[in-house]
């Protein structure tokens, strides 16, 4: 069958990869850190699961910021209990399908129109409070151009603010407090850290709606910043690189938060090292320091354990046998086995999102301090592709995905013991 | 290792050869390098489940090859970390039909031309094609016969492999530039 234009063709092709591009040394750090920042940006994920569809493909995000102070340690955990509660897929058993999100947390769970009036896409970003999200539409990809208030009871959208952003500055890490929206805009530059830092800016907008104001700072914030905290009148953010300063919000001389110069947020007044996102298998947030009263902890980490991803209270990670994963508390008590993979750390310092096993593409929202799981409602589309749903990103209370028409909105806030 | 070491280690040993699979899907450096980055920034997104499956070259060329024939590439949002030599290869490639079907390649619609370097590169069956692009068999079927009767009528007189002496012992496996290992 083969005839000369194919064996041709081979050997063109062949020759023809020989004169490609050679990658450069740095490629790796290169794309991870590209990587990262996009994770950072909740919108993009949403948007690439649209563009590419390999089988289990881009991410949607699960965010989150806390709800005041929380003391390490001292969760309200029920006794350890030996295996799975009934209804969770276990690790090592056949697998139990579990019931919906919806059914299974009928008071934290929301279905919303994906599309607002007129047709146009949105991305949840927040709470405003118990019953109003905070929505972002975009221009185009990542390039936001409004905020919106929706109430979730009522069904109704308010238009907050116009915002809009130079070429290759994009808006980001929206929060809420002191009766303001904050969120912060970073200028890409061309891309390279090492030769051009991005710089941050920062925004402020009243929750009723308004024009949006600069928050000036004294001098430029080269760096992205990392997450934002509304504290009084202050706003507190973290570098990415690490470091915790506050400015205030009306403007002014941006402070370094004492004893917090390597550190990241984590939950107000919490800031740790390293962060989320650790190099050469640290724990991430291994180390807590509390600003306000200047308390520190150490997550208990045992020899041959990976992948340990804490929040204030709790870490999971994957033990040392390499095949399955704990969560426990920071101070190495109430160990238990969970389903899954500790990879993407816990939400509200409690949930996980669970790849099921069948059918594909699913996923489920896991508590280990109950044992219960809710199923997401995810399947895997004719091409085998499905969006997948990441924790602990922006808003640590808010879950938001799309399912065909309806955006799904958990409030994890309202899962109760 | 840890995850971060692993992807570290696989793009060292593979981005090149990433880089001359993208080149030949893409025809020039510079959307080469582009297909590269986005894919492998893809991956690292992906990277535990990915690696989980022991398919990161799997998953990573699957995705150079969707974004080469969506839209994407319309709609390019990032810039590159690094910038590839620009210029024609041309005058490299060794014999006359070579080139000649080089330069036919870039008049192809570009899932014709993914599906023939899939097939002539890749060396996979239709049926991985299929599952490659998303697309039924016969669609793969369809997109490789009119690509070829293109370069056909391009190329009018494919004398054989060319006098490609330097390609040793009838190229039994043409794609060992590719490095691929499958």
């Amino acid at each position: 069958m083969s005839d000369h234009l194919e064996d041709s063709l081979r050997t063109a092709l062949g020759h023809a990869a020989e004169h490609a591009p050679r990658a450069p040394g740095a490629l790796s750090a290169h794309v991870a850190a590209r990587s990262r920042r996009r994770r950072a940006r909740a919108q993009t994920l949403l948007a690439a699961a649209a563009v590419v569809l390999v089988a289990g493909g881009a991410g949607i995000a699960v965010r989150g910021i806390g709800d005041g102070p929380v003391t390490p340690a001292t969760g309200p955990f029920p006794a350890p209990s030996t295996g799975s509660a009934s209804g969770t897929p276990s690790p090592s058993g056949e697998p139990v399908m579990p019931d919906p999100v919806e059914k299974v947390w009928p008071e934290a769970v929301w279905k919303i129109p994906a599309e607002l009036p007129g047709g146009r896409e949105f991305h949840p970003q927040a709470f405003i409070d118990d019953r109003t999200l905070l929505l972002e539409t975009s221009e185009s990809f990542e390039k936001a151009d409004a905020i919106y208030s929706y109430d979730l009871a009522e069904r109704r959208i308010r238009k907050i603010a116009d915002i809009s952003t130079p070429k290759g500055v994009f808006a980001s890490g929206y929060t809420v407090g002191n009766g303001l929206i904050v969120w912060q805009t970073i200028d890409e530059a061309d891309g390279d850290e090492s030769t051009a830092p991005r710089t941050t800016e920062f925004w402020s907008v009243p929750v009723e709606g308004g024009r949006p104001t600069a928050i000036r700072t004294d001098r430029p914030l080269k760096g992205g910043a990392g997450k934002l905290t509304v504290i009084g009148d202050k706003l507190a953010f973290s570098l990415e690189r690490g470091g915790v300063f506050t400015v205030p919000l009306g403007g002014g001389t941006v402070e370094p938060v004492p004893g917090a110069d390597r550190h990241h947020i984590l939950r107000w007044p919490w800031v740790g090292t390293p962060g989320r996102h650790p190099q050469d298998g640290e724990t991430a947030f291994g180390e807590l320091f509390n600003v306000e009263t200047g308390a520190v902890d150490e997550a208990v980490v045992r020899p041959g354990e990976r992948n340990v991803k804490c929040d204030v209270t709790a870490c999971v990670g994957s033990k040392p046998d390499g095949r399955s994963a704990f969560f426990r508390l920071r101070d190495g008590s109430r160990e238990r086995d969970i389903p899954g993979e500790s990879f993407a750390g816990l939400a509200s310092d409690r949930f996980r999102i669970v790849h099921l096993p069948v059918p594909r593409g699913g996923q489920y929202l896991h508590d280990p301090i109950t044992g219960k799981s809710g199923d997401l409602g995810i399947r895997a589309d004719a091409d085998g592709s499905s969006i997948a749903v990441h924790a602990a990103l922006g808003d640590d209370r808010l879950v938001a995905y799309p399912i065909e028409d309806e955006y799904v909105i958990i409030d994890l806030s309202k899962i109760g013991e | 290792m840890d995850d971060d070491s692993r992807f570290e280690a696989f793009v060292a040993e593979r981005a090149d050869a990433l880089l001359r699979y993208g080149y030949v899907l893409s025809g020039n450096p510079h959307d080469a390098a582009d297909l590269t980055q986005e894919a492998l920034i893809r991956l690292h997104r992906a990277w535990p489940r990915v690696r989980r499956k022991h398919e990161p070259e799997s998953y990573v060329r699957t995705t150079m090859a969707r974004l080469h024939v969506s839209t994407w590439r319309l709609h390019r949002r990032e810039r590159l970390v690094w910038d590839p030599p620009e210029g024609s290869h041309l005058d490299a490639l060794p014999s006359g039909v070579e080139q000649e079907l080089w330069q036919a390649l870039a008049t192809l619609p570009r899932k014709q031309r993914a599906v023939l370097v899939l097939r002539y590169y890749e060396q996979l069956t239709d049926e991985e094609i299929a599952g490659v692009l998303g697309v039924s068999r016969g669609t793969v079927r369809s997109h490789a016969s009119l690509g070829l009767n293109r370069l056909r009528s391009a190329v009018p007189e494919p004398a054989g492999p060319g006098p490609a002496g330097s390609a040793g012992p009838s190229a039994p496996n043409p794609t060992a530039t590719g490095g691929r290992t499958r």
